[in-house]
């Protein structure tokens, strides 16, 4: 049973007759009167529970697409349905801008309905979704008030409807593709003119032009023919990348923000005033880590490479492995879309089991983890030795803006002391990038932004180099 | 978007009105079981013992402030007792033949007090202010406030009651107005004046008294002979009993502080005791609660439940470094907080100018000499000098090494 402002603006309207009767008895009588309407009312309403309820959702959806969710009604009591529909979603797929109190309740108005339905008639309603975070998202109940002819009050009922979303990476470094499958074209196929190791492969013979370097001139083809021929090479094909992503506590980190990034409602964001004292509050590390995952995967499958991703902490959580071309992506946005930072120490030995096991030939492993020195020296520095003997590994860790913030204040004696602090742990980064460099490791280090294509730079240099 | 999910259809949840019925029930039973083991307490407590007010010298009053012990020997012996808090009721019931006792009552009014000098009845009034006084001895008695009572004293006077009474520890500050005629008596005298004094008034006319008849006005100065803490002191009990056990019916005003009313006929007698608001007031009160209830059930019905959502911890991972910069902070430790200043920028200019890591403070001091064109002593100062000694002096260091990185960077 529910009530709605029409039985509020009756009893309201008992001033009348306590006006005319100024005695406690009419309003009594009064109270009488609007609780019989309302009964009244809820015994003609039409039962919510003989409304049939059906609902189609997209399967998946990238992160930050608007989206929607429809909700076919059909009314099977022989009463006419006059009903307030909520088809509930979690909040972060509500497109209502939320309160203004952060962490405020969101009344999501979008996901309220008003239906009018003759017996047997069925409606179709919109609820509009715009995801804000990645990850499986079920649907809440279907909440249908049926109202009564006099719209005073209503029965409710709240019914389980099965939906459920997933909702894919937003992968916004794909805007950094183009450029580096460019670069990827001008290394594939060059002859080894000016540089001699420009990949290692053997490509092709061509006639000499002048200019080539004379020493890839194929003498015996030369000979054969009635022209001077030079070798072209090509970076190599069918190499092995593995990406694995940290998912242990330290991925689980907010890096600070460097702009409006995780909002893609930006009218709120600018409604907002600009709060000096505290930065906005960016995504996890895991976000940049994955969007580096993603970019260096879709290049390395262009150049020819097999990928697989892994994400470990003390399990596997996710691994994807055997896609290749227009399916590499879809499947990796899939597994990755639900990996979640998991508040647990990163279990190093495990990973590297885990790596070892799947690949025994020479690959190119990449680490999107941390450069904590803390984490790296009890956790990474005693087992990368297992890795580097065999493959090529690149460890990369997402940097925080707000530490490079902090680097650059001075505007107090306070803000100094910070600067010092992370002017030290800058330190003890760089001697921790500089052990694992001796170990044979490529370190990159980079803003959230960037990482991903700094990651994808350092791929192509490797290949350039003939070192994968 | 284009393979969408389509879900099997769903009508209704499967419960019955019987089901949802046996389900409330079964969540609620242990709520509505303590409510009503709760509501049987009350009601049983309520009903078992009668209701004592914390009003002082009121009759049902079982506190040391309240006069509950007087009232019940007063009923024991056959004295009915009515108790009224406004003026207007009082007046009503105390006619001819019936003892009005009128307790302290500091918000009196004027009107008020003339009112209870016309009633009919005999009048004792305990620890009156002096213009209650005046009014109801038509000014052959005042009252002055004096301190505390010494001791007891005799009462040195021929009224029975106060001879009954004994000696008494009596605040005295009742005198006799001057020229008054010879109808006060006074009991009880102090230095200052008596502890009781008693005229004989002659009713008005159209008070309801009979011509020629003259009714007593007694008045106590210190009303704490009635309470219940002082009444079995000396003879309190002995004054009390004999002033208020005059007649078979005793009118006891303990006034309201917000009556106004005088005589019954100005005002409505359904209206609330004391009350300053209109009549309709209370049918109003529960009208606009009847809307309030209305309201409130309309407003506290969801439209279903609140879907939740994990989310992600929010851990900054800036603050190990904030919190680093805390504890440099509150140790005062400038001397870390400047050497890693110091390190850091070192290491940034040593890669910018291409020094190894390995290299020594002298070579990596001597190429930037070179690149700044500072003098060498003035670099080893900045990179290497000794800790600043406060924090204005820290934040110049930073300051300075900043410009030394820019200096380098556009050499």
């Amino acid at each position: 049973m529910a009530l709605t402002w029409r039985a509020v603006a009756l009893a309201a309207l008992g001033v009348v007759p306590v006006v005319l009767f100024p005695v406690p008895g009419t309003v009594l009588v009064w109270a009488l009167v609007v609780a019989a309407a309302c009964v009244v009312d809820v015994v003609w309403a039409a039962s919510p529970r003989d409304v049939a309820l059906q609902r189609r959702v997209p399967r998946a959806v990238r992160l930050g697409v608007l989206t929607r969710s429809e909700l076919v009604l059909t009314n099977t009591s022989r009463r006419r349905l006059r009903a307030v529909v909520r088809d509930a979603w979690p909040p972060s797929l509500v497109t209502d801008a939320p309160a203004r109190t952060a962490g405020g309740p969101v009344l999501a108005r979008s996901a309220r309905h008003d239906v009018r339905l003759a017996a047997g008639e069925s409606a179709r309603v919109r609820t509009p979704l715009r995801p804000t975070r990645r990850g499986d998202r079920t649907a809440g109940p279907v909440t249908v008030r049926s109202l009564g002819p006099l719209g005073l009050a209503g029965r409710q009922a709240s019914l389980p409807v099965p939906g459920t979303i997933r909702v894919l990476p937003e992968f916004s470094s794909r805007r950094h593709l183009p450029s580096r499958l460019a670069r990827l074209r001008e290394m594939d196929g060059r002859a080894a003119v000016q540089v001699r190791g420009e990949g290692t492969e053997f490509d092709s013979l061509r006639e000499y032009v002048v200019g080539d370097d004379v020493r890839s001139i194929d003498w015996r083809a030369t000979a054969r023919r009635s022209e001077v021929v030079v070798r072209t090479w090509r970076p190599e094909r069918d190499r092995r990348v593995v990406v694995v992503l940290d998912t242990g506590r330290t991925s689980a980190a907010r890096i600070g923000g460097t702009g409006p990034e995780p909002a893609p409602d930006a009218p709120t964001e600018a409604a907002e005033p600009d709060d000096t004292t505290e930065p906005t509050l960016g995504g996890t590390r895991l976000e940049a880590s994955v969007e580096a995952a993603l970019l260096l995967s879709a290049l390395a499958d262009r150049a020819g490479d097999r990928v697989q991703v892994l994400a470990y902490d003390r399990a596997l959580r996710t691994r994807v492995a055997g896609a290749s071309g227009p399916r590499l992506l879809p499947a990796l946005a899939d597994g990755l879309a639900v990996v979640e930072p998991a508040l647990l120490e990163t279990d190093w030995t495990g990973l590297v089991g885990q790596v070892r096991s799947r690949v025994s030939q020479r690959s190119l492993v990449v680490l999107l983890t941390t450069l904590d020195p803390a984490a790296v020296e009890t956790g990474l520095l005693p087992v990368v030795g297992q890795l580097t003997g065999t493959h090529q590994v690149v460890v990369a860790s997402v940097a925080d803006a707000e530490v490079a913030r902090l680097r650059a204040d001075r505007s107090s004696s306070a803000a100094v002391y910070d600067a010092a602090a992370a002017a030290r742990g800058d330190l003890e980064r760089s001697a921790v990038s500089a052990v694992l460099r001796q170990h044979g490791v490529e370190v990159v280090e980079a803003m959230p932004d960037e990482l991903a294509p700094r990651l994808a730079d350092t791929y192509l240099a490797l290949k350039a180099a003939g070192r994968l | 978007m284009d393979d969408t999910v389509v879900a099997p259809v769903v009508t209704g949840d499967g419960t019955t009105a019987g089901s949802r019925t046996a389900r409330r029930w079964h969540r609620a039973r242990w709520a509505v079981l303590v409510l009503a083991v709760l509501a049987l307490v009350v009601t049983v407590l309520a009903i078992s013992r009668p209701p004592s007010s914390t009003t002082a010298y009121a009759p049902d009053n079982a506190q040391p402030t309240g006069a509950r012990a007087t009232a019940q020997v007063l009923e024991h012996q056959g004295v009915e007792i009515e108790h009224v808090t406004r003026v207007a009721d009082a007046v009503a019931a105390a006619g001819p033949g019936t003892t009005l006792l009128v307790t302290p009552s500091p918000y009196m009014l004027p009107e008020q007090a003339d009112a209870l000098a016309t009633a009919g009845a005999d009048l004792v009034l305990a620890g009156a202010g002096d213009d209650l006084v005046r009014t109801v001895s038509e000014g052959a008695v005042s009252r002055t406030p004096v301190g505390d009572p010494v001791g007891p004293v005799a009462p040195r006077c021929d009224l029975p009651v106060a001879r009954a009474a004994g000696d008494l520890t009596l605040a005295s500050g009742l005198r006799a107005a001057t020229g008054a005629s010879s109808d006060v008596t006074l009991c009880w005298p102090g230095d200052d004046g008596a502890g009781l004094a008693q005229v004989a008034v002659r009713p008005a006319l159209d008070g309801g008294g009979v011509p020629g008849d003259v009714r007593p006005v007694t008045l106590v100065d210190d009303p704490s002979f009635l309470r219940n803490d002082a009444v079995l002191d000396d003879g309190n009990a002995a004054l009390a009993l004999g002033l208020l056990g005059g007649h078979e019916r005793l009118v006891w005003l303990v006034q309201d502080p917000l009556d106004i009313t005088t005589t019954r006929e100005d005002d409505d007698p359904s209206a609330p005791t004391g009350s300053l608001l209109p009549p309709w007031a209370g049918t109003v009160g529960l009208w606009a609660l009847l809307v309030a209830l209305v309201a409130a059930v309309w407003r506290g019905r969801r439209l279903g439940a609140v879907v939740p959502e994990t989310l992600p911890v929010v851990v900054r991972a800036s603050e190990t470094t904030r919190g680093r910069g805390r504890l440099y902070r509150r140790a005062r430790s400038r001397g870390h907080a400047a050497a890693g200043l110091r390190a850091a920028a070192a290491e940034r200019v040593a890669r910018r100018l291409g020094v190894p890591r390995s290299a020594d403070a002298t070579a990596l001091t001597d190429a930037v000499g070179r690149a700044t064109g500072r003098p060498p002593q003035e670099v080893v100062d900045l990179l290497y000098g000794p800790p600043p000694a406060d924090d204005e002096a820290l934040t110049a260091l930073a300051r300075r090494l900043d410009i030394l990185e820019s200096e380098v960077h556009r050499s």
